[in-house]
């Protein structure tokens, strides 16, 4: 069996320089650019400086030392002095405006990712696993953030430096000047055929890397079927040629590495050693005033500078590449249609009585699919209406149009007369509250999950929130009462807790029509459940509320029940209409709600 | 600290490249060392006795040096730097094979994430320090000791000023890498709340559109972001310092040195060769220098590292092989129950279960959801163990039996069927060594997978998984069923495993099965009754005891729990069929 696996979207490179994506880059880094500038600024400042110390050791020798004057030497080192002391400054500040750019580029950069997720419709994280989303967030905003520090500026600094050199040495001996030059262009035929060379071994090593830790994931998940199955000693077998292939990318890195660096490493010994020798012939043949040991050992110096950023060309390269690669799928994610705009002007209710009406509504996730089809009821202010039917029949669907999480296909919805459409999506929501199936919690504490971000909700509000829904009495036997901790996903409490939680959580919100998913879980102990019960009750009191019901204690106290069946809305009346009329809900009944009658007995 | 000394046996297979490494970098060293010396005699020889013969020999004589110098590095890099990828190989196949042996306890108690990070963010961090910690600070150390010696066979007084000035990176990075450690943990800690933020925003994001949140999460989230900024930016006011400092470190050293071997220069106290060459040895300095303040770090970081390694290397395996297991091949397949019991924690999950399994029965387990069937059914192959009693198979504890004998025998259908990233032909074959093609069709004629093959366009060569065709719930179930038929099992399992195949088909591989497993033994679970009426046995399963058993009929007189089940699925059968007369109008 050999393992397949596909191009990573996060594995390929491109090109290093994008200017497509570089023109949408730019308007990031514009609102700092006063800094930037002054980080470019100082850097062609320390650039200029660090040109100084072999210049000054190239005077020193001339003036001071071959002819025994040491007393000028004290200026020599003073002026030395002075320029490490400037180009300290210099290039502290300039690092530092770089990383506070980079670093705020990258602020700037997340939050208007996460503000943008915060406005895609719910279809987008239907698809998107989350894990994708937090790479975008994270490392390749980090791509990003070492394009800034790492990258063009630096790049920039290398190219002055370079010019730098080559005009001093030209200034101090031409003759010297083209001799140091005639390696350099050895040296970048080399480094190009080595980045050319490393650019493969890289994409090898990044597709091999994730190749062994997508085989070790699957492997660990599934451990226990390949224990059950014996499958130890194959699977290892292919995890190690995996690994191996790894390895040998590897392996091949560093070789390209371990000829690359000696070739450089000579190279340099060889433009040392014709300094050396055009040096001293010009100095023994008196070829001219400019042949001077001063002049050959600034020569070699400047020469051992220029090297550096020659070598590191190829490791900017590719963090020039990773940086458009992380840009394109930034943006491709930027790019995601937000949910339609709220209509220009729309129909803001100050308080709305919770009169709801549905007009031939279909809806479906795929339009092609309806999940809902026709479906037409009207339920009073006040009112309290049970949702039942079949797995798969659309009560779930029917919450999220509501909510406007999703947009229907045909048909109104109306709230108070006005179709919701006609609204801002937050006054939607604002008027009607939804609990939901699975009672989301957050890392925090119990005041600031039912609270959430809404300051307005004073914590007497909060407590007497928790008070209505009877959730104070599990919370008040708490060790830190309502400021105990929530753990992520609120893993710390029982579902029956959680379900409290996020019921005290809607009280507390006061909307005015309140949607409820029941989902009644065989976990919950028998206490929590009354509890949860009586709860429920008191939700429904004076509210318009709709309620997907699965227990037979809600399905008794509503007004009104709605039976969906397959998208259509097939029956509706009270518990009892239903039941006399020996229909679709009366087996519905028998199957779902019998068996809890024979636990909990006649309510 | 103590936990680096794991990384030990891993270095000791690579004795030789070690070996052949250090040598080199001796040689390389010498070389390098050399060639300032030949400067300063080129140099000296222009001063004093200008002569263009001996200039070019010198020239020759620097060029032989740099060349050996080349070689040799070319050796080194070759041999010892690959060590540490050597290292990352072994310890990752290592723990591979080490989580191989573990239980589920382990893997229920350790997350995938976890385990993950270990094996790549820890395993890296070690590579690093072998590779670039271990290796390169005894190079450094080589080269440094020698250089430092000529140095002060030069002119000790030159050499006491660079040595004056020089150690203040190594100083400062050890002075400041305290502050800076615990800032560079305040952005880790910082970053990591920026995701978790991000991570509960968008998994809750169905409450945070619910409440009219979105604005306010905006808000506290770019509270979270800027906080990382501060940090990050607080981090970076103090690290910015070093590598600045490392330029005006060695400059100052220049400068010193021009000022003061300079003037002896003047003097006449030494050459200006000899000026050269010492300037030289203070440029081969600088780097191992710097180096070492970093060294510390990574040592640190490294040693965390390997311990959280060790953590899961160090873990034994609890259900395995032990002096006791008897030497056994093959098993018939009678399976017996003794007072079995199982806890989880405080809680028990089964006890007092007891029953037999002749060879070539088939036994359904039913019971409410919970009740314990699937804990049950994982005792037989030991994918968890009993607290009390004892199961046997073939009269003997399966504790005893060979872990591999015993899972050879079994063939295993779990409730949530797992599925490999590979072909559907080799998921079918996946716990086959070797196979005829006879075999495989039998496999997927028996499962009924052979229809859902005519969907897919490369039939067997089709690829499942996460970026190949998603398979629907029905079709995994079925070929989780083919693999575990392919394995002609003495003991065939099936959890609940036809949950997501339609009744029609089901009773068509039930049929298909019987034949396949007349002589073989066969434990069954389902929520659907009609699934296991036909079994020799029920065994009805409540709060974590037998309740009922008996045949189908004999459970329907005794009108209990499994009669009560039995009543309500045939119940749902006419609203099915009523939805089916529906869907034709």
């Amino acid at each position: 069996m050999s393992p397949h696996f596909d191009q990573d979207e996060d594995e390929i490179l491109g090109k290093a320089y994008d200017g497509r994506l570089v023109r949408r880059l730019l308007p990031y880094v514009k609102p700092y650019w006063h800094r930037l500038l002054i980080a470019v600024l100082f850097l062609l400042g320390t650039s200029v400086l660090d040109l100084a110390p072999p210049f000054l050791t190239k005077i020193a020798i001339d003036r001071y030392i071959t002819p025994g004057k040491p007393s000028g030497l004290m200026l020599i080192l003073v002026l030395f002095m002075a320029a490490l002391a400037v180009s300290f400054v210099l290039r502290y500040f300039m690092n530092y405006f770089m990383q506070y750019v980079g670093q705020n580029v990258m602020y700037d950069m997340r939050n208007q990712i996460f503000s943008h997720l915060q406005r895609l419709p719910l279809r987008f994280f239907d698809k998107n696993p989350v894990g994708r989303l937090m790479t975008r967030m994270t490392s390749d905003v980090d791509a990003l953030n070492d394009f800034i520090t790492q990258g063009l500026v630096s790049i920039m600094g290398d190219v002055v430096t370079l010019g730098g050199i080559v005009i001093v040495m030209f200034f101090l001996n031409w003759q010297l000047a083209l001799v140091a030059l005639a390696v350099m262009p050895v040296i970048a035929f080399v480094s190009r055929i080595f980045q050319q060379a490393m650019r493969t071994i890289y994409r090898n090593i990044r597709v091999r890397l994730s190749r062994v830790n997508g085989f070790l994931n699957e492997n660990i998940t599934g451990m226990v079927i390949v224990q059950l199955f014996n499958r130890e000693n194959t699977m290892f077998r292919q995890f190690d040629a995996l690994n191996s292939d790894y390895l040998s990318a590897n392996l091949r890195a560093i070789f390209a590495y371990s000829v690359f660096s000696p070739i450089v490493m000579f190279l340099g010994a060889v433009s040392t050693a014709l300094l050396i020798w055009v040096g001293g012939h010009g100095i023994i043949s008196k070829w001219g005033p400019a042949f001077t040991f001063g002049a050959l050992v600034a020569a070699m110096q400047y020469t051992d500078r220029a090297f550096q950023p020659i070598r590191d060309l190829a490791e900017k390269y590719t963090i020039l590449q990773s940086a458009m690669a992380a840009s394109e799928r930034i943006f491709g994610l930027l790019d995601e249609d937000q949910e339609p705009p709220d209509p220009e002007k729309p129909i803001i209710l100050d308080k709305v009585d919770g009169d709801i009406a549905f007009e031939n509504v279909t809806f479906g996730y795929d339009p092609e699919h309806p999940v809902l089809r026709d479906v037409s009821f009207h339920i009073k202010p006040g009112e309290s209406v049970a949702i039942v039917g079949a797995t798969g029949a659309g009560k779930t669907s029917l919450i999220s149009i509501l909510s406007r999480f999703y947009d229907i296909q045909q048909g109104r919805i109306l709230l108070d007369g006005v179709d919701i459409r006609q609204m801002r999506r937050q006054d939607v929501r604002r008027h009607i509250g939804a609990v939901l199936q699975d009672a989301v919690l957050f890392s925090g504490t119990i005041t600031s999950n039912v609270r959430l971000h809404n300051d307005e909700i004073t914590d007497q509000r909060v407590r007497d929130a928790a008070v209505f829904v009877n959730a104070d009495k599990f919370i008040e036997r708490l060790p830190d009462g309502y400021d105990h901790a929530v753990r992520e996903r609120g893993g710390n409490f029982s579902s029956g807790q959680r379900q409290l939680i996020a019921f005290a959580r809607a009280i507390a919100f006061d909307p005015e029509v309140l949607l409820v998913l029941d989902e009644a879980t065989s976990s919950v102990d028998t206490e929590t459940e009354a509890l949860i019960q009586e709860a429920l009750e008191r939700l429904m009191e004076n509210r318009t509320s709709i309620i997907i019901a699965h227990r037979l204690f809600t399905i008794r106290h509503v007004d009104r029940i709605l039976v969906l069946h397959k998208g259509h809305l097939v029956e509706e009346g009270t518990h009892n209409e239903l039941l006399n009329r020996q229909g679709y809900y009366h087996r519905l009944y028998q199957l779902q709600y019998q068996e809890q009658e024979a636990v909990a007995g006649p309510a | 600290m103590q936990h680096l000394r794991h990384v030990v046996p891993y270095l000791r297979r690579h004795l030789w490249a070690i070996g052949i490494g250090f040598l080199a970098i001796a040689v390389a060293t010498a070389f390098s060392v050399v060639q300032p010396e030949i400067l300063r005699l080129a140099i000296d020889n222009l001063r004093t006795h200008p002569s263009l013969n001996k200039l070019t020999v010198y020239v020759g004589l620097f060029l032989a040096a740099a060349v050996g110098q080349s070689i040799f590095a070319f050796v080194q890099r070759s041999t010892v730097n690959r060590v540490s990828r050597y290292l990352e190989y072994d310890l990752r196949n290592d723990a591979f094979t080490h989580l191989q042996s573990l239980d589920q306890g382990f893997f229920g108690e350790m997350h995938t994430g976890d385990l993950m990070a270990r094996l790549t963010n820890d395993l890296n961090q070690v590579r690093q320090f072998v590779g670039m910690g271990m290796i390169s600070l005894i190079s450094t150390f080589i080269m440094l000791i020698s250089v430092a010696v000529l140095m002060v066979i030069i002119n000790w007084k030159l050499a006491l000023v660079a040595f004056v000035v020089l150690p203040f990176c190594t100083v400062t990075m050890f002075v400041i890498g305290r502050t800076l450690q615990r800032r560079f943990r305040l952005v880790q800690d910082q970053f990591g709340q920026l995701s978790n933020h991000a991570q509960e925003n968008f998994s809750g994001i169905r409450v945070v559109k619910a409440f009219v949140q979105e604005d306010r999460e905006i808000g506290a989230f770019s509270k979270v972001n800027r906080e990382y900024v501060q940090r990050n930016l607080s981090y970076q006011r103090l690290s910015g310092i070093m590598w600045p400092l490392m330029f005006t470190v060695v400059g100052v050293a220049l400068a010193l040195v021009l000022f003061v071997g300079g003037g002896e220069v003047a003097r006449n106290e030494i050459s200006l060769g000899e000026f050269v060459q010492f300037n030289a040895y203070l440029g081969m300095l600088t780097w191992p220098m710097i180096s070492l303040g970093w060294v510390i770090n990574m040592y640190q970081q490294g040693a965390a590292s390997m311990g959280r390694i060790m953590e899961v290397m160090s873990r034994e395996a609890s259900i395995r092989d032990t002096g006791r297991t008897l030497p056994i091949s093959r098993l018939q397949g009678k399976i017996e129950f003794r007072n079995v019991a199982v806890r989880y924690g405080d809680t028990p999950v089964l006890h007092n279960v007891s029953f037999t399994v002749e060879p070539g029965h088939t036994v359904a387990i039913v019971g409410m959801t919970g009740v314990g069937k699937t804990t049950l059914m994982s005792l037989v192959p030991r994918v968890l163990e009993v607290d009390d009693g004892e199961v046997l198979i073939d009269g003997v504890d399966v504790r005893r039996i060979p872990l591999a004998t015993l899972r050879r025998a079994v063939g295993y259908v779990p409730q949530d069927t797992f599925l490999f990233s590979a072909t559907l032909g080799e998921n079918v074959s996946f716990g086959v060594q070797e196979f005829t093609e006879d075999e495989m069709m039998q496999a997927i004629e028996t499962s009924r997978l052979v229809k859902d093959l005519e969907q897919f366009q490369f039939g067997l060569e089709t690829v499942v998984g996460e970026r190949g065709v998603s398979l629907s719930g029905g079709q995994k179930q079925r070929t989780s069923l083919a693999r575990a038929v392919m394995r002609d099992p003495t003991i065939l399992i099936l959890d609940d495993a036809m949950s997501s195949v339609d009744t029609h088909t089901q009773n068509e591989i039930l049929a298909r099965l019987k034949k396949v497993m007349e002589e073989r033994t066969t434990l069954i679970t389902s929520m659907r009754i009609s699934t296991v009426k036909d079994a020799d046995s029920i065994i009805v399963l409540e709060d974590g005891t037998i309740k009922e058993r008996g045949t189908h009929q004999e459970l329907l007189m005794h009108n209990g729990l499994y009669a009560r089940m039995y009543r309500r699925e045939l119940l749902q059968q006419e609203l099915e069929v009523e939805d089916d007369q529906e869907a034709l109008v």
